[in-house]
């Protein structure tokens, strides 16, 4: 491990040492430049809504994303309604794991809204690129600035406060582009208080702190050829989890990555683009806070990744092909170590995940072909070898008595997708087959709580692979006054796996009811359906409406828990010269199809109104947006589906923020 | 540049130092165990031209369990003597003058491939100043009996893992279990091994001291020792493991089971001992509902264990 560190290292600092060397200016640099600023979408981590939003804030905008919450910070993303080891999340290509077995740290608590340039969310096996998965894929593209751009710097700040929990934030980027050199940086702060209900009482332990900064540095090795190094450092503490029984002390990750691209003239390849990365996160869980607590334990947890992307995109007239070469290591330790009443007494001790070691590598096509005008035709798939190694094989072994120590899996995922549009109407029909294994905590998880259904969760190695069949489609109407669009998707799950309860053995958290073992469900269905609309009024007032539906259900016909009840949004927006009005309405209805055996209970409805407005103005030519607004203006007392533990969530909440770019 | 160089390093410094160190597993599981692996001298005594030596684990006889080496040697002709009928006797004498023993083995056996007599002793309790331990040795050599003895020093087992405890079961009889293995268990699986003991009763009226008659035991045999272990303290909430595999005896005399121990910690091992019948000698069962907060209840028989 030391080795692979010093390796990196040298590695990078090579890299840094490169853009000493001396390079004759060239200034036939248009090419580079124009491939890449169609990498830069400028599309902004903002909602309609609310301009300083959080990445979680960010996602939940999106259809096919709903949000576990165990308090105010670090939501746990569904994609289609399946959990995170569903889905594979990245940041630009990389894959990073939490360090927490209880969840705390999804990946997307690990960035910062103004270091990330957008989110590809893609459903179901079009996701696999970047590795297997059922579910789709998340992937956080950083900000990156093109080069020789016009203006040398550039940046924004943003700043603001929350009402209701006191959270203040500060947020600054700013970058530097030239025809060689391109730095970039970003730093922000978050600070927020215990929040208030919908019944105005404080929420404990919903407090956080977090701090994250960003680097980056591209330099232009040649007219066609670029290196890239890049980091991003955050570190969280103090923050409450009210739904869990203990809080986070302080976790922090380092995610950094060096990146070769090179550009190809008029050939077949178009580029190519490599990069190394590695990350490493720490998390260290404390129950010390909680006097109600009459045993603590300290529950630290890491995780660390090595890994390749190595991608070309080859383009022939009508047929584009993306070729991709993915490859990580990862190691993820978590400990509990706890104390009985008299500290001084003997402490006991175990590995909630026994020094665990994933190894992915996988090569994947994604193939476009324009088959006429009209129709288009996506198909591609993956091919993956997944091992997996447990130092300490004991801990699984009590449990599943001879279970395998190494595993090496074969993960195949496949998909292909038909589109046509004829006139004001587009059609898509697609289908796809994948394979995923088990995750770290599924395969190899040892008494880890889980304080939603009250259960201490035990891995299994041998595990089989879950194998998921998928069909999509929608349908869409769209001309210049507004559209309509209409997706579904249905997933069925072969070996679907989930935590069933043990006769055996007895719990060991102390708030824990019984054990419950990872097994394979002879299958499970899910289906999603999405309905977004879109319609302009007169041309200063739009209207936005969205609706989504989902079910899943085991072999047994009950109900799979977290399927988002029918849900809906709808929001009109009015803008008027340097003034823009916002107003939204969103809830859920009454949670029917819940799961008791999985620890739900029936949530009713809610509706949250809520309203904003912003104004533009300059100060000394710098554009400066100034907002104000009101989430849950009712102030309505509620929670929702996906609540760890049905804690309320906030209640109204009055935000300010205002931005300046320069 | 040199400022980019600073960074670079740092940041990997950060990444690379955690806040809070991983725990050495292998040195967390040492720190109440000690695992003896060698045979040393713990005691040894001369007769005429005879010296005999008598080993144990560590050079030291400890409260419980101990597996007994013994080498007789003949200084005149320098050769070790095999195939001797061998006897071996332990007496504890209390200051009031009582003289009892514990489980051990008589008649002691020649290992011809490893050139010693072997035999066992499982010490009821430690050597102080109101009770001596002493070895009664007998040996027949050239058809002359020699008989020697040695006071020896019995020390507190400082290793949970191998305790003892005796007995008085329902039928009256006086048992005794005593743990041998494993000395360091794991957070795992373990092969749990014990011996079996009781004191059989003089029929008659004894001899010239020491009368083997009057301070026999056996081992028990095929008798079943159910098993069911637990954190107790009160924290643990009768935390429990599974797959566990109660004692039955094997060929080597022995009794084996499978114990696993999900975290390292305090462990009784709660029994039931039942005869070959299925009846019960002693032990009773324990709740197994998860009571945090409360301490375990323990059978009437168990052994504490701490790794």
């Amino acid at each position: 491990m030391k080795l692979i560190t010093f390796i990196i290292l040298v590695a990078l600092v090579t890299v840094v040492n490169a853009q000493e060397t001396p390079i004759k200016k060239d200034s036939s640099v248009t090419v580079l430049d124009e491939v890449i600023l169609i990498a830069v979408r400028k599309k902004k981590i903002e909602t309609e809504m609310k301009m300083a939003v959080s990445v979680d804030e960010f996602l939940a905008s999106s259809d096919n994303i709903s949000f576990i919450k165990r308090g105010a910070y670090a939501w746990e993303p569904l994609l289609n309604n399946m959990s995170t080891e569903r889905s594979t999340i990245t940041i630009d290509g990389m894959h990073i794991f939490g360090a927490c077995t209880d969840k705390m740290d999804p990946v997307t608590s690990y960035v910062e809204s103004n270091n990330l340039s957008e989110i590809d969310i893609t459903s179901g096996q079009e996701g696999s690129m970047h590795g297997a998965t059922v579910a789709g894929s998340i992937d956080l593209k950083r900000k990156s600035t093109a080069f020789g751009l016009s203006k040398k710097w550039s940046g924004a700040y943003q700043t603001g406060f929350e009402f209701n929990n006191n959270q203040y934030f500060n947020l600054g980027n700013i970058s530097y582009s030239s025809d060689k050199l391109v730095a970039e940086g970003s730093i922000s702060y978050r600070k927020a208080e215990n929040y208030y209900d919908g019944e105005n009482n404080e929420v404990n332990h919903s407090q956080y702190d977090k701090f994250n900064t960003s680097v980056g540095i591209a330099y232009k090795t040649s007219p066609l050829s670029s290196i890239k190094v890049d980091a991003i450092f955050d570190k969280a503490k103090d923050v409450g989890f009210p739904a869990l029984p203990m809080d986070l002390s302080l976790s922090r990750a380092l995610i950094t990555s060096a990146a070769y691209k090179q550009f190809f003239e008029n050939k077949l390849i178009k580029v190519w683009d490599t990069k190394i990365y590695f990350n490493a996160v720490e998390h260290y869980m404390d129950d010390t806070t909680r006097p109600e607590n009459l045993v603590h334990m300290d529950m630290p947890g890491w995780s660390t990744t090595y890994g390749l992307v190595s991608k070309i995109n080859l383009k022939k007239e009508n047929y584009a092909s993306e070729i991709q070469l993915n490859a990580y290591d990862n190691l993820s330790i978590a400990e509990m170590r706890m104390y009985p009443q008299d500290r001084s007494e003997r402490t006991m001790f175990a590995y909630s995940w026994p020094w665990v070691t994933t190894r992915y590598a996988g090569l994947s096509v994604n193939n476009s072909w324009d088959i006429s005008k009209k129709s288009l035709l996506n198909f591609g798939g993956t091919f993956g070898v997944n091992y997996n190694y447990s130092k300490y094989v004991d801990f699984n072994w009590i449990f599943n008595p001879g279970a395998s120590q190494k595993k090496t899996r074969f993960l195949p995922n496949l998909y292909t997708s038909y589109q046509l549009n004829i006139a004001d109407f587009n059609f898509s029909v697609g289908g796809g087959y994948g394979h995923r294994a088990p995750s770290v905590s599924e395969g190899y998880g040892y008494y880890i709580y889980n304080s939603f259904d009250r259960y201490d969760y035990i891995g299994n190695p041998d595990l089989k692979n879950e194998i998921s069949y998928e069909a999509n489609a929608s349908a869409g109407f769209k001309n210049n006054k507004g559209s309509i669009q209409a997706k579904i998707n249905y997933f069925y799950i072969q070996n679907y796996i989930i935590g069933r309860i043990l006769s055996l053995g007895s719990p060991m958290n102390y708030q824990s009811v019984g054990v419950k073992g990872y097994t394979s469900l002879d299958y499970a269905s899910l289906f999603n359906f999405s309905l977004n609309t879109k319609y302009t009024i007169f041309k200063k007032l739009h209207w936005k409406g969205m609706l989504t539906y989902a079910r899943g259900l085991d072999d047994n016909k009950n109900n799979l828990p977290f399927i988002r009840p029918l849900s809906y949004q709808t929001s009109l927006h009015y803008s008027f010269k340097n003034l823009g009005l916002f107003t939204s309405l969103n809830g859920d209805l009454k949670q029917i199809n819940y799961s008791p055996e999985y620890g739900e209970d029936e949530t009713p409805s809610y509706t949250n109104w809520n309203i904003s407005a912003d104004y533009t103005f300059y100060i000394n030519n710098y554009r400066t947006v100034l907002q104000v607004g009101a989430e849950n203006l009712f102030n309505e007392f509620y929670s929702t589906y996906a609540d760890w533990g049905n804690i309320p969530r906030m209640g109204r909440n009055v935000f300010t923020s205002i931005k300046i770019n320069f | 540049m040199k400022t980019l160089h600073f960074i670079v390093i740092v940041l990997f410094v950060v990444a690379t130092s955690c806040t809070i160190d991983k725990t050495d597993f292998e040195a967390e599981i040492s720190v109440e165990t000690t695992e003896y692996v060698d045979f040393k001298e713990a005691a040894s005594v001369t007769t005429g031209n005879y010296t005999i030596s008598i080993e144990a684990l560590n050079g030291t006889f400890y409260k419980g369990y101990n597996e007994i080496h013994l080498k007789i040697f003949n200084k005149q002709t320098g050769e070790n003597l095999e195939d001797l009928e061998v006897n071996f006797l332990p007496i504890l004498t209390d200051t009031n003058g009582n003289k009892v023993s514990c489980p051990h083995k008589y008649n002691l056996d020649y290992d011809t491939s490893e050139g010693y007599y072997l035999g066992y002793s499982v010490f009821t309790s430690e050597s102080d100043a109101s009770a001596n331990w002493k070895l009664y040795i007998n040996f027949i050599d050239n058809n002359q009996t020699h008989s020697v003895n040695q006071i020896i020093s019995v020390e507190k087992q400082t290793n949970m893992n191998l305790n003892m405890t005796s007995f008085t079961g329902n039928n009256n009889e006086q048992y005794f279990i005593a743990l041998i293995s494993p000395q360091k268990p794991r957070v795992a699986e373990n092969e749990l091994v014990a011996g079996i003991y009781k004191y059989n009763q003089p029929t008659n009226v004894g001899g010239v001291f020491p009368d083997p008659s009057q301070f026999s035991y056996s081992i028990v045999q095929g008798h079943t020792l159910l098993l069911d272990p637990r954190m107790p303290e009160p924290s643990m909430g009768n935390h429990s493991s599974p797959n566990n595999k109660n004692l039955t005896q094997q060929s080597d005399s022995l009794y084996y089971g499978v114990v696993n121990y999900t975290m390292t910690g305090n462990w009784t091992l709660n029994f039931i001992f039942q005869n070959q019948d299925g009846q019960v000698i002693k032990g009773t069962e324990v709740p197994t509902d998860f009571t945090p907060g409360i301490e375990g209840a323990k059978s009437e028989l168990y052994i504490d264990i701490l790794f």
